[in-house]
Order: C-alpha cells, then sequence, then structure tokens
C-alpha cells in the first residue's frame, strides 16, 4: 500500500493549467456577447416584478412605435418558459436562419427583427430540456441562464438603432436584473406596472433591486389604465391604484398610460397586430416611444435647454 | 478539475473524452511521468452540469454551432438522460418514486392567453380589484417628529405601499435640518433635499425646470454627478453652464 501523502504539500509544488479549457471556453464566450451587441446603439430591457402587467404588449408595441420613427428594431424574447412575441407579431412558426456568421432573426411587422425560445418550438410544446431537470431545479437555472446566454451572443442583430429585450416576471436576486447585467452597455430599463397596489409593491422592490445592480431605470410605463368598453365606448378605471405616487417616490418619470383596449389586445393575440398609427392607443404607445428615445438620448436636451 | 497522481506527485494530464452511453461523458486521464491512466465517468447529473456551461471538456476544435447548446438540449420527445444512471439517480433522491410533474412552463403568461372573451380576464380576477390608492391612517411606527395635521393628510393621503418609503426620506430629511415638526414646507422642501448631499440654488433649480419633466430626474442625476466631479456642494448657475458645456460637447 502507498505511503501516506499531503496533498496541500504536493498541490503547493505544482504549477495548475486549465486543461480542459473550461474558464476560456466561459471568458470567450462573455466577449462574443460583447462583440455581438457592438452593432447595437440603444439597448433596453422591459421589465416588471409582476407577471401578467403586460409587458410583452409594451415591448412589442414600443419596438413597433419606434420603428415608426425611422429606427431598425430588434425584440429579444426573453421569456424562455412563456415566449409570445412572435406569436403576437404574427410570427410563430417562423424560424432563425442559422449560418457560419450567426443566426439570422426573421422580419416581422414594420421591419422589426424577432429572436425569442418560441422559434425552437413546435405548435403548443412546451420547453423542456434533456436530461434529469426534474431532479433539481439548479440545473434548469444553470441552463436557462446559459440559454439566455446563446440569445445574446448568437443572435445576428446587424445594425440596429435599437433592441428591447422582453424579460420574464420577477423582482429581486432572480433572472430580470441578472439577465439585464448580462447586456452590455444598457441604455436603460422600461418598468411595466398596472395601477393595481399588488403589482406597484412588487415592481417598488423590482425597481430597486435594478437600481442595486447598477442598472438605469428610464421609467414607467402604466398599463391597463383604464378599461374601454369596446360596446358603449365609456372608459372605466380597472384598479384604484395610484402610479403617480409610486413614480414620485422612486423619483422616476411616468413615461405614459395606456388603457386596455381590448380591440387592440385582441388583434395581438390572433398575431394580426393593428399598425393603424392614427388609432388611438396606438398614438399613446407612439408618444411614450417618443419619450424614450429623448431619454435615451438625455444629454442631447439637456445641452439644448439646460 | 484535476486529477493528481500521488505516486508521481503531479498534475494528470487531460487526454480525451467519449460518450460511453447517453447522460454519461468518459473523462481520460493519464500521468505524464508514469504513464498510468484512468476515466472519470459522469452521471447525467454531473453531465447536465458540463452542458449547461455551453463548454466542451478540453476545448473546442471547431467554432461553436449557433444555438449549439439550446439546440443539443432541448429535448424531442425521446428521454435522453434516461437509463441506469438516471433511475440510479432518481432511487437516490426520491426513493423511486415518480417525480411530481412540474406543470406546463410553456404555456404562457397568464393573461396574454389568447381566446375569446376578455384577454386579460384571467390575470384580472386573480389580481382582484385592491383598494389600492387607499392608506392606512396614522403615521408608521413611532415617530419621533411632531407632523402637522395639513402635513400629515398629505402622507395619509399616499397609497399605503408608498407612504413608509416617503415618511422616511420626509424624515431623514427633516433630521438632517434639525427641524422637529414637518410642515406641509418641509415634506416639499424635502423633495428638493439631494440624497447626494448637494444643495441646489433657486436660480439652479429654476433652470432645472427648463428640462421636460420625464427627463429632469436624470438630469438633476447628471448634474449632481458632474457637481461632485468638480468637489462643490452647491449647485449654482455657474455648475450649470459648465454641465451644459459638457453636455454640447458630447453632441
Amino acid at each position: 500500500m502507498a505511503p501516506e501523502k499531503d496533498l496541500k504539500e504536493i498541490l503547493g509544488k505544482l504549477q495548475y493549467s486549465d486543461d480542459a479549457k473550461v474558464i476560456q471556453q466561459i471568458t470567450e464566450q462573455m466577449k462574443q456577447v460583447q462583440a455581438r451587441m457592438t452593432g447595437i446603439r440603444y439597448k433596453l430591457v422591459v421589465m416588471s416584478g409582476k407577471g401578467g402587467v403586460g409587458k410583452s404588449m409594451t415591448t412589442v408595441n414600443l419596438a413597433l412605435a419606434l420603428a415608426r420613427l425611422g429606427n431598425k428594431v430588434g425584440v429579444l424574447d426573453v421569456d424562455l418558459n412563456g415566449p409570445c412575441v412572435p406569436r403576437m407579431l404574427g410570427m410563430h412558426g417562423l424560424s432563425l436562419t442559422m449560418t457560419s456568421q450567426g443566426a439570422t432573426p426573421p422580419f416581422g411587422p414594420l421591419g422589426v427583427k424577432v429572436a425569442s425560445m418560441d422559434f425552437f418550438l413546435s405548435a403548443a410544446s412546451p420547453v423542456r430540456w434533456k436530461g434529469p431537470m426534474d431532479l433539481s431545479p439548479v440545473w434548469l437555472g444553470v441552463m436557462e441562464m446559459n440559454v439566455i446566454r446563446e440569445f445574446l451572443a448568437d443572435t445576428a442583430w446587424g445594425e440596429l438603432d435599437y433592441l428591447l429585450a422582453d424579460l420574464p416576471p420577477g423582482a429581486a436576486a432572480d433572472k430580470p436584473p441578472v439577465i439585464a447585467g448580462f447586456i452590455p452597455d444598457l441604455a436603460g430599463a422600461i418598468v411595466v406596472t398596472t395601477p393595481s397596489e399588488v403589482a406597484s409593491d412588487v415592481v417598488q422592490k423590482s425597481v430597486t433591486y435594478a437600481r442595486d445592480m447598477g442598472i438605469k431605470v428610464l421609467g414607467m410605463v402604466e398599463n391597463m389604465s383604464q378599461y374601454r368598453c369596446p360596446a358603449c365606448g365609456v372608459e372605466s378605471e380597472l384598479f384604484e391604484g395610484n402610479t403617480d405616487a409610486l413614480c414620485e417616490a422612486l423619483n422616476i418619470p411616468l413615461l405614459g398610460r395606456i388603457p386596455f383596449d381590448r380591440t387592440l389586445a385582441r388583434t395581438f393575440d390572433k398575431g394580426e397586430p393593428l399598425l393603424d398609427p392614427a388609432y388611438p392607443t396606438i398614438k399613446r404607445y407612439q408618444e411614450i416611444a417618443e419619450r424614450v428615445v429623448a431619454l435615451v438620448d438625455y444629454r442631447k436636451v439637456l445641452a439644448q435647454k439646460l | 478539475m484535476k486529477f493528481v497522481c500521488l505516486n508521481c506527485e503531479t498534475y494528470m494530464s487531460f487526454e480525451k473524452v467519449e460518450k460511453p452511453a447517453e447522460g454519461s461523458l468518459g473523462v481520460f486521464f493519464g500521468c505524464p511521468s508514469c504513464g498510468a491512466k484512468f476515466s472519470m465517468v459522469t452521471n447525467p447529473g454531473e453531465t447536465q452540469m458540463v452542458s449547461s456551461l455551453g463548454v466542451k471538456l478540453g476545448g473546442r476544435t471547431e467554432a461553436a454551432e449557433p444555438f449549439e447548446m439550446t439546440r443539443e438540449t432541448l429535448k424531442d420527445e425521446a428521454l435522453a438522460g434516461s437509463g441506469q444512471m438516471a433511475a440510479y439517480l432518481n432511487e437516490k433522491i426520491h426513493g423511486g418514486q415518480p417525480v411530481a410533474a412540474t406543470g406546463a412552463p410553456g404555456s404562457g403568461k397568464e393573461g396574454e392567453k389568447s381566446g375569446g372573451g376578455c384577454p386579460f380576464s384571467a390575470m384580472v380576477a386573480e389580481m382582484g380589484l385592491t383598494t389600492g390608492g387607499k392608506a392606512a391612517s396614522g403615521i408608521t411606527g413611532a415617530s419621533e417628529f411632531t407632523w402637522s395635521v395639513d402635513a400629515k393628510e398629505k402622507l395619509d393621503r399616499l397609497p399605503a405601499f408608498v407612504k413608509p418609503m416617503v415618511q422616511s426620506s420626509v424624515e431623514a430629511y427633516a433630521r438632517k435640518q434639525g427641524y422637529k415638526t414637518i410642515t406641509l414646507q418641509v415634506m416639499d422642501d424635502s423633495k428638493n433635499d439631494s440624497s447626494s448631499g448637494l444643495t441646489w440654488s433657486r436660480e439652479a433649480e429654476q433652470r432645472l425646470e427648463n428640462i421636460p419633466d420625464f427627463i429632469r430626474p436624470m438630469a438633476r442625476k447628471e448634474i449632481e454627478r458632474i457637481a461632485k466631479e468638480r468637489g462643490v456642494a452647491t449647485i449654482t448657475a455657474q455648475v450649470m453652464d459648465e454641465a451644459k458645456d459638457k453636455f454640447m460637447k458630447l453632441m
């Protein structure tokens, strides 16, 4: 039997080398994300602590509004388990084109490019991964973050004025702020809420956490501010919250209010989005997009008006 | 991960990776000194960890294909990772009991489902119409300050979820200024108080009003950053001029 040896002493004499090249590859992966994003002028994330407040609806309509202003726009649907951007834009069934230069995203309405997990799934299939994911959620978490890393590193967006990332819900030490941290030179976050106390409470936490992570919060969009009855046209309050007070307390601007518009929502549900710039709710998205344009280039405004 | 040949007191060299079974990797090492060889075999969980990092053990000989990891790891209907090792892990972790279904993660966000009727009705029903905006009455917690009646009324009009944050901010300002009573004026002044500890002159405040309201919070932060860089305690018209010059140069 071999005599006992002191491993600590042995290791002290040896020079470590990364034979398996794991660290080297992870470093290269992050460099690739950086390189892929260089052609994009402004990178924005659309987030909310609360689910179901209409982040995706806000994202796609802001993307369309920015495209109407003459910008080249991309939408990255980061909600891996509930990707709905392609469906809303009538792009369900399309796919990314794989080339040696990367994955080219398909074009949607008004020339908006889209990358989404939906493009990897067949109809009605949920996202399921190989491996023993059901044994531990830890493996699933690592896998999902790395899939998001691939979306950032491998999608060949080309030259874009704006890339909007539709983040999944989550408030604090969860995916959204971490995903945002993946994106180099992030121009800022647009936060979506509804005027409900439940939503505002969670959104408030997500804003605080995002700021802790060094993410610049550009402003808040209040979705479902009212409900417009499609039959009689009367507008009613859906909730009784106070988004103004929330924005004042957080010291962030309220970028605009969007009513719950069943007519508009149904067109997106059917994948035949209403694009008429004269439509009242679309006009409101357009106003918000113009504010976002001013905010990402706020130094220009300060130079002119200070 | 490294292995040490204890006889030769040296690191063993990584040699190659093979896939002996579905969900398993065989990683081969050899001692450069005595030539001893061995293979480390991974179970599906360990294989998954390596795969999830999107790396190839030993480095790549070819550049990664776009979405390589996503495409390779997305499950088709075949149950990859099953077999003896998966069964072994299942036995060890779950005592051989079937793992509870985790639901359908891809079934879409609540409230954004397609279908007839109001698409958001399920979400609205789930959230319920809250009493948002109707704040609980009274000052939150024991306060060291006396709140005037009108200031307290203004605080009480705030939604419950905002009130503690506003109360804390106003009281911090009052403490800093040495006030014992919080009036409406103190509340208003606290809004202009900078958390950076800087003071704004009236003229500088007026010039800030020229900026559209939705850009003002960002403008305030940016100007305060410039003032701090210059080491000034009060933001005056001169600081505003310097800030403007700086922004002009960036255009």
